[in-house]
């Protein structure tokens, strides 16, 4: 690997890298740096546009229909955008992963079954699916991961099928076979590795995917629950205000558009740096 | 007590038959060459006694016989015990049969830290005393590296040490040497003579090189179109050859008591491919001597120790 030196156009075209990252830092640093306490009500500033200043403390984003303020709930809404979403991509991932890997190496019945219950799950809406889940279990922080991760771990189970299928009887595993591996052995150290690299560029996209589905749980209020601030439920709030107080929902709105399309355009960066790898 | 028996084994596909009638034996702590062109079925072979067939191949019969244990009928458990243990197989193809993404190091302390042999620290450290034997320069700084840092003859080094490290009692060696130039081969092949002397490895060392075979072999094996044409002591089939097809594998030798005329000889024609096997002999499109008889497949006959399939052999004048 060479060290590249500093150029401006290439720190530039990361950006999609950067707006991520200040995103997490600040999702991580919150209680430091919003102005406001992102619950604390002042019906003295209700549906303040941005800039409004009260008391010496400006609402650079405006103030909500409680007088809350908008960039101190839109900073902790990234905490709830980001954990669900990475939390929901992890527990994914590592099911989706598992059943994908088991039914492409062991084949036989386990495939079959594996694949059928797959087939079954893509073939529902994944949105319906959340949905109804959620209705059943009832909503909260942790009810969103679990039904996110329930909706979404066949994608990763595809993927991680056809992968290993193509890589199960390459030289290199049956060489490790040979030397008395054990199935599980095989798996995680010799082929997850190998594999390791579309499965990621699904995580990426997938990552954005669930930060707009945590949004859209949290807008029907499925979600967090109020007061927890949430983009989702901010937008949702927002809403009838729409006509005097847009800043409630067009903030929301950015920030969710800015994170989405940064997870995909790291994801479609992945894959073609993974295309050109092999 | 022989280590390895194969008596009558098949292997095919779901449509083809790719192996049939293939009968041998190596002793505990002996060389047998199996020789034979490419596609007469050298490595399904070998790998059917891995239990390594690739997906959608399998054994259509016969029994290959460790010890007493029968390894087509052996569970995934005794196959896993037995594998890179007391078997240990060479492949033919160095460079795509290391993972790429695991150092070489590691792979050659695989099958110590698998079966529980070492811890992996002291594995590594072996492996890299194991490196060395084969004649790795440097292998401390090379055990750290990737098999795509290394060139195919490396690699190649790389996977006799991964076999070699288990100390096992059959040594699998598909075209161990092929990927070397001529000074490491003699090296490595030193190498695999000095090991069977000392611990009492058996080979089955698969080549086409008869000149190998003539270095290291005790008994042969020859394959022809899936099944053993002929098997026997390596001097009796060197200087006796009963199958009109070893005796032109042989002539394929250059000498160093003639002067070469000319070209090299070779085989005219191909090994028909298993979908175009004829009934009967299937050396019969090549060779110089057939009859009505070798209309009807042969069988092994001859001597306990030497024996082979064909109905008029060489030397022999009815
Ligand atoms: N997976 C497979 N499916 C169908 N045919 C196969 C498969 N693997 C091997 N064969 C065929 O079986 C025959 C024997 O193959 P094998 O690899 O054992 O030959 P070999 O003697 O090792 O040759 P070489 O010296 O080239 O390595 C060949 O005709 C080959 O095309
Ligand atoms: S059996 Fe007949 S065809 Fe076959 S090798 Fe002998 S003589 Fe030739
Ligand atoms: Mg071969």
């Amino acid at each position: 690997m060479t060290l590249k030196r500093f150029s401006l156009s290439g720190f530039l075209s990361l950006w999609p890298a950067w707006i991520l990252l200040s995103l997490v830092v600040a999702a991580l640093f919150a209680p430091a740096i919003v102005p406001f306490d992102p619950d604390r009500q002042n019906l003295l500033a209700r549906l303040k546009p941005p800039g409004f200043e009260s008391r010496g403390a400006a609402y650079f984003l405006g103030s909500d229909e409680l007088g809350r303020d908008v960039l101190s709930r839109l900073i902790y809404g990234a905490r709830i955008s980001l954990a669900v979403a990475a939390l929901s991509v992890i527990l994914s991932g590592a099911v989706g992963i598992l059943v994908g890997m088991a039914a492409g190496y062991l084949r036989g019945w386990s495939e079959t079954i594996l694949m059928r219950l797959v087939d079954i799950f893509l073939s529902i809406p994944a949105i319906l699916l959340a949905i109804i889940t959620v209705a059943v279990l009832g909503p909260g922080f942790i009810n969103v991961i679990l039904v996110l991760a329930l909706t979404r771990w066949p994608r990763y189970a595809r993927v991680a099928y056809g992968q290993t299928l193509a890589i199960a009887d390459r030289p290199f595993v049956q060489l490790a076979r040979a030397m008395g591996s054990s199935p599980w052995r095989v798996l995680a150290i010799h082929i997850l590795p190998n594999i390791i690299g579309p499965l990621m560029v699904v995580a990426t996209l997938e990552f954005g995917l669930m930060v707009l589905f945590e949004a859209g749980l949290s807008f029907l209020g499925l979600g967090v629950q109020p007061p927890t601030a949430s983009w989702g439920s901010m937008m949702s709030s927002g809403r009838n205000y729409i006509a005097t107080a847009w800043w409630i929902t067009m903030f929301p709105g950015i920030a969710l558009f800015l994170l989405v399309l940064s997870a995909n355009l790291i994801g479609d960066r992945f894959s073609d740096h993974i295309g050109d790898g092999k | 007590m022989s280590l390895l028996t194969i008596q009558d084994l098949a292997i095919r596909t779901n449509d083809l038959s790719l192996v049939d009638g293939v009968t041998l034996d190596v002793q505990k702590g002996e060389v047998v060459a199996l020789v034979g062109e490419s596609g007469s079925g050298k490595s399904l072979t070998a790998m059917s006694v891995m239990g390594l067939l690739g997906d959608g191949l399998f054994v259509d019969g016969g029994t290959i016989k460790f010890d007493d244990t029968d390894l087509t009928q052996a569970s995934s458990t005794t196959l896993n015990r037995l594998r890179g243990n007391e078997i240990a197989m060479i492949f033919q193809e160095p460079v795509s049969s290391l993972n790429p993404l695991l150092s070489v190091g590691a792979q050659v302390a695989e099958s110590l830290v698998v079966h529980g042999r070492a811890s992996p620290a002291q594995a590594y450290t072996k492996a890299i005393e194991m490196l060395r034997q084969v004649g790795i320069p440097e292998p401390e700084s090379r055990a750290r590296q990737l098999p795509s840092e290394l060139s195919g003859g490396m690699c190649q080094r790389v996977m006799i040490a991964a076999a070699l490290i288990s100390n096992p009692r059959l040594l699998i060696a598909d075209e161990p040497t092929t990927a070397l130039d001529v000074t490491i081969q003699a090296q490595i092949l030193d190498l695999m003579k000095d090991l069977t002397a000392r611990s009492d490895t058996a080979i089955l060392l698969i080549t086409h090189d008869m000149g190998v075979v003539a270095e290291l072999a005790d008994r042969v094996c020859v394959m022809y179109g899936g099944s053993v044409v002929e098997q026997g002591p390596v001097d009796d089939i060197f200087e006796a050859p009963h199958h009109p097809y070893t005796q032109m594998l042989l002539k394929t030798l250059p000498r160093l008591d003639e002067p070469p005329k000319g070209a090299l000889f070779a085989i005219p024609g191909n090994v028909p491919s298993p979908k175009d096997w004829p009934n009967g002999c299937r050396f019969q499109s090549r060779c110089d001597r057939p009859s009505d008889r070798c209309q009807t497949r042969p069988l092994l006959q001859g001597s306990e120790t030497h024996r082979f399939a064909c109905f008029h052999p060489v030397g022999d004048a009815s």
